[in-house]
């Protein structure tokens, strides 16, 4: 309750800073200002007037923070979902007050929007801004930690009766990653196809790689299946469940399902480092396995209590004999 | 999908995966409408040969409790034939009063006290 009375007063605080800034220094500035600075340099590519200016920022900041506030509702009370709403929406804030600043300052006093040059050092400053502000705002609120009470939960066993032989398989699609997959599968061919009968220009060269990128990254996130099978975790990724992770039951203490959202581990996709990372590729229900060596791998995929059960079971049976 | 086969059953594989499967769905892991998964990853856990689960599952549409859809996979269709689901119980309790040293007929004795 507390961190969303805050988030609200830092918002209205931020949005107030943007709207009032550009006002009072409206006389001294250029119509229209100079807004946006290409990759080429310091020089201006794009403009536009003060009202323009002050309502891109505005529904930006709105937009972003509307973002964060609705992805971190879930589950704000756990320590890491807490730790990353707080780090986007006052670090976000900041680098809003920051390009906002950058961007008067040059436009201060110009005679034309053409004038504005921008100095080297603006944009790695306000990007180191945004960094620390990131950084404290997720070390305030890094207090208290989790209640480890809360994981200790009772891990399922399944009863294996003797001559019987059990396996388990589950799988997990996202339909919205597999959209994204094909969209990308869509913009990569175009591109290249663009690129090979050179009508390509720069904006080719930019986008092809970026589009590379997200359909490999669609490709291997758009799917999960998970088998448990004889003394061998398989987690295959993707539509072929290739590549595929092998973990061997030797490794794994014991297996859990647990209810994790996105929000809650930094979003969709491969989340946290190894040791506490989540393949996530929907909220929900996930499986945890709990490693010997005391890390943990979470991958939201259905059914995951029976799943546990049996791994738990097999566990019993086969490593501890 | 939780799958279990017995080592000692005499009957065809693909009738056993068949029992496998309609015991997962009658177990309710999965509803009508859900998706199964694919028969090549059933396969692959079982360590049979894919065509093995694909006749177990076309058994399983015939009987009813399947729908294949193409471009959907394999999905679930209704409850599990309530014939089929007895008699498979009714097999697995017979092996059970077998291992305990009862016979068919003990079995069935105990049946009519039931009622």
């Amino acid at each position: 309750m507390r961190s969303r009375v805050i988030a609200g007063v830092w918002w209205l605080l931020v949005a107030a800073a943007l709207l009032l800034a550009p006002l009072a220094l409206r006389d001294r500035l250029p119509d229209p200002m100079a807004t946006h600075w290409g990759t080429t340099g310091s020089v201006p590519d794009g403009s536009s007037s003060l009202t323009g200016f002050v309502i891109t920022i505005q529904v930006i900041w709105a937009g972003l923070w509307v973002l964060f506030f609705l992805l971190g509702r879930q589950a704000r009370v756990r320590r890491p979902a807490r730790m990353t709403f707080s780090a986007c929406v006052f670090g976000t804030g900041v680098l809003m007050l920051s390009v906002a600043a950058s961007t008067l300052s040059v436009n201060l006093d110009a005679a034309t929007w053409r004038d504005a040059l921008l100095p080297a050092w603006h944009i790695p400053v306000a990007l180191a801004a945004t960094a620390a502000t990131m950084a404290l705002a997720a070390y305030l609120v890094s207090e208290p930690a989790d209640d480890p009470r809360a994981e200790s939960q009772a891990r399922p066993q399944l009863r294996l009766n003797p001559g019987q032989r059990a396996v388990w398989v589950s799988r997990v699609v996202n339909p919205w990653l597999t959209v994204a997959m094909f969209g990308a599968l869509v913009v990569t061919v175009v591109t290249v196809a663009l690129a090979s009968t050179g009508a390509a220009g720069d904006p080719v060269r930019v986008i092809l790689p970026l589009a590379v990128i997200l359909l490999l990254a669609g490709l291997v996130s758009m799917a999960v299946s998970v088998r448990v099978r004889d003394d061998l975790i398989t987690i295959g990724f993707g539509p072929l469940g290739w590549p595929a992770r092998r973990i061997p039951l030797s490794k794994v203490e014991s297996a859990w399902s647990e209810q994790r959202q996105p929000g809650e581990v930094g979003g969709w996709g491969f989340r946290g480092l190894p040791g506490n990372a989540t393949i996530m590729l929907r909220g929900g229900e996930c499986l945890v396995l709990g490693y010997r060596s005391g890390g943990r791998l979470a991958i939201s995929v259905d059914d995951a209590e029976r799943g546990a059960s049996l791994i738990n079971a097999l566990i019993a049976e086969r490593v501890q004999p | 999908m939780l799958l279990t086969l017995d080592l000692n059953d005499a009957r065809p594989l693909h009738e056993q995966v068949a029992s496998a499967i309609r015991r997962a769905i009658g177990e309710g892991s999965y509803r009508t409408g859900d998706r199964l998964p694919p028969a090549r990853d059933l396969a692959v856990a079982m360590g049979i040969n894919p065509n093995t689960v694909l006749r177990a599952l076309r058994d399983l549409r015939d009987e009813g409790l399947l729908e294949f859809r193409r471009g959907r996979g394999v999905s679930v269709a209704g409850r599990a034939d309530g014939r089929a689901l007895l008699t498979q119980r009714a097999r697995e309790l017979l092996e059970e009063a077998r291992r305990y040293g009862y016979s068919r007929d003990d079995l069935i004795t105990i049946l009519e006290d039931l009622t």
